[in-house]
């Protein structure tokens, strides 16, 4: 059994944290409401600005997850897992990517290297010096009975803590949902993690 | 519980067969072969690419071939059993057909063709998403959430990745020569593999073999460079050993990833190095096979699997001097001995590092 500790959505108008509305941005552009959620995290972080916005969204729900729960800190190098998937895989770098060696232009480097979705883990690991198990999965929609299952499959083998994410992003929205599990109940939420539960808290957004 | 791994197949230039490719490889021969004005300023590149199928579709044609063949292999109907999960391992899969949904339509095709009981998952995590597959289904079979996994490997060569390996420059103008001291870079490849993983010995037709343990690890320092001192490949690699209860004493062959960059090369002979597995006969299949990337786990896992049942080991293609720090013992010839466990590594783009155990039973 494990536990899930804390949560996070971000859309484009809202980020909650545990189901309550934390920040709201008001803006149209993905990019400014990016920059807006990292401005909001009062950080000073060279990487983040070089990175694809599935990345960036990836460090900031990583970031808004620490601050609700400061305890991550105490884990061992080894000790958390990260688990993301999505639907999109890096779609919306995979276009910029295209975009720039079509019409006898040259391919861009610095947007191939992000034109795979498990980047954002190793961004995630770099900043946080995190060692643990990796893995990406592209599913047509939130599975939460793999998300539960391979959690708990993990926390009871060789990880005391999981942290996941779900990410899509595209030219006009962005769908991001985050959450916490460790082995041991933290006793902030008292939420046993399950595929009901995990289904239940990402659809409150 | 043992998990049980067998009915290895490899679709490849060398042939569609685990048997016909490692024959081939056993023969020191290659797929790889030069194609005229490929790359992107209209050079001339090396590829391992398959001729014999159209292009068209060729992705979805590899995968269904596959599943065909490790069917083929298996007790009937264990496809369609509620207890059996279809694990696929890519990076890009059809990205040249499809940009924003490359790999969705993939799944349905599947799901509806052989009647699976469960959607399959798909593991899309760069060079290791094979060797990753095959750990994720042994967690799933130990903890008993399925009996069965079929576990495929694919991709493809499209004018993204090789562009993209080019703006790297990471494309050697040679046939790659992995672990070589004159190794310029890779060679892009495609094919496809896959094995069937089971808690029942009963549901292979050839003899099965035992996966011991599989993890994963980040070197937490750079997204596209390998680390200098091989810390996700150390750590992969000695979490797997500590689970599997193994020494590195009872590893008798190192299938390493070896995919003939500098940096990559080097990382990994440093990472050997760090685990005292310096006298370990190894080799790199890139040489035979290009880099194949999401199908390269489990094309590499197939040969070995190939090697121990027939206890040869293949000489590392490509290999004459040697070009790394570490002090490995990279296969400069074919080598009969037997061969009772073996320690497959893979390591790609985002600091991810896998490592996974397979032993005769």
């Amino acid at each position: 059994m494990s536990y899930i500790n804390s949560y996070c959505h971000i859309s484009n108008d809202t980020v909650k944290i545990n189901g309550e509305n934390s920040t709201s941005i008001d803006s149209d552009s993905i990019e400014e409401i990016i920059r807006e959620l990292y401005l909001s995290l009062e950080l000073k972080y060279s990487k983040f600005h070089k990175m694809d916005q599935l990345s960036k969204i990836a460090f900031i729900g990583t970031e808004l997850i620490k601050q609700a729960n400061p305890e991550i800190s105490k884990s061992g190098e080894n000790d958390i897992a990260l688990l993301f998937s999505n639907s999109r895989s890096s779609a919306d770098t995979d276009i910029k990517f295209q975009e720039s060696y079509q019409n006898g232009g040259i391919p861009s480097p610095s947007l191939f290297v992000y034109t795979l979705p498990n980047i954002l883990i190793g961004e995630i690991a770099i900043r946080n010096k995190w060692y643990g198990e990796n893995m990406f999965t592209i599913s047509s929609i939130f599975d939460s009975e793999y998300y539960a299952n391979y959690c708990n499959i993990l926390i009871k083998k060789n990880a005391e803590a999981a942290l996941c994410g779900w990410i899509n992003v595209d030219d006009d929205k962005i769908e991001a949902f985050f959450f916490f599990v460790t082995k041991k109940d933290l006793k902030q939420l008292n939420l046993p993690l399950d595929s009901n539960m995990l289904e239940k808290i990402y659809r409150q957004d | 519980m043992i998990t049980y791994i067998g009915s290895e197949n490899i679709i490849s230039p060398l042939g569609d067969s685990a048997r016909e490719n490692f024959i081939k490889v056993k023969n020191n021969e290659t797929g790889i072969s030069l194609f005229s004005g490929i790359g992107v300023d209209k050079e001339d590149l090396y590829l391992s690419k398959i001729g014999t199928l159209s292009d068209n579709n060729k992705f979805d044609v590899l995968l269904a071939k596959c599943l065909d063949s490790i069917i083929k292999e298996s007790s009937d109907n264990i496809i369609n059993s509620k207890d059996t999960i279809v694990i696929l391992s890519t990076t890009k899969a059809d990205i040249q057909e499809n940009l924003t949904a490359p790999i969705q339509s993939s799944v349905e095709k599947i799901k509806v063709a052989y009647k699976l009981h469960h959607t399959p998952l798909v593991i899309s995590n760069a060079c290791i998403s094979g060797v990753l597959a095959m750990n994720t289904a042994n967690n799933f079979i130990q903890s008993n959430i399925y009996k069965h996994a079929f576990v495929i490997g694919a991709d493809v060569i499209s004018d993204f990745v090789l562009f993209g390996f080019q703006s790297l420059y990471a494309i050697s103008n040679e046939v790659c020569q992995p672990f070589d001291k004159e190794r310029k870079g890779i060679s892009l490849g495609e094919g496809a593999a896959g094995v069937l993983m089971s808690s029942e010995s009963s549901v292979f037709k050839k003899e099965a073999l035992e996966f011991v343990e599989g993890t994963s690890s980040n070197d937490a320092n750079h997204i596209s460079g390998p680390s200098r001192t091989g810390e996700g490949l150390y750590r992969t690699v000695q979490k797997t050993m500590e689970l599997a209860n193994i020494k590195s004493s009872e590893i008798d062959f190192i299938s390493a990833h070896g995919t003939g960059t500098l940096f990559n090369d080097e990382m990994e002979s440093i990472a050997f190095d760090r685990l005292n597995m310096n006298n370990i006969p190894l080799n790199s299949l890139k040489g035979y096979f290009g880099h194949t990337l999401g199908a390269a786990g489990l094309i590499e896992t197939a040969i070995s699997m190939q090697s121990i049942r027939t206890n040869t080991l293949v000489k590392s293609l490509g290999f004459e001097a040697e070009g790394t720090s570490g002090g490995i013992n990279i296969l400069t010839q074919n080598l009969e001995k037997e061969v009772s466990t073996i320690l497959k590594t893979a390591s790609g783009f985002g600091g991810c590092n896998a490592s996974a155990i397979i032993r005769n039973i």
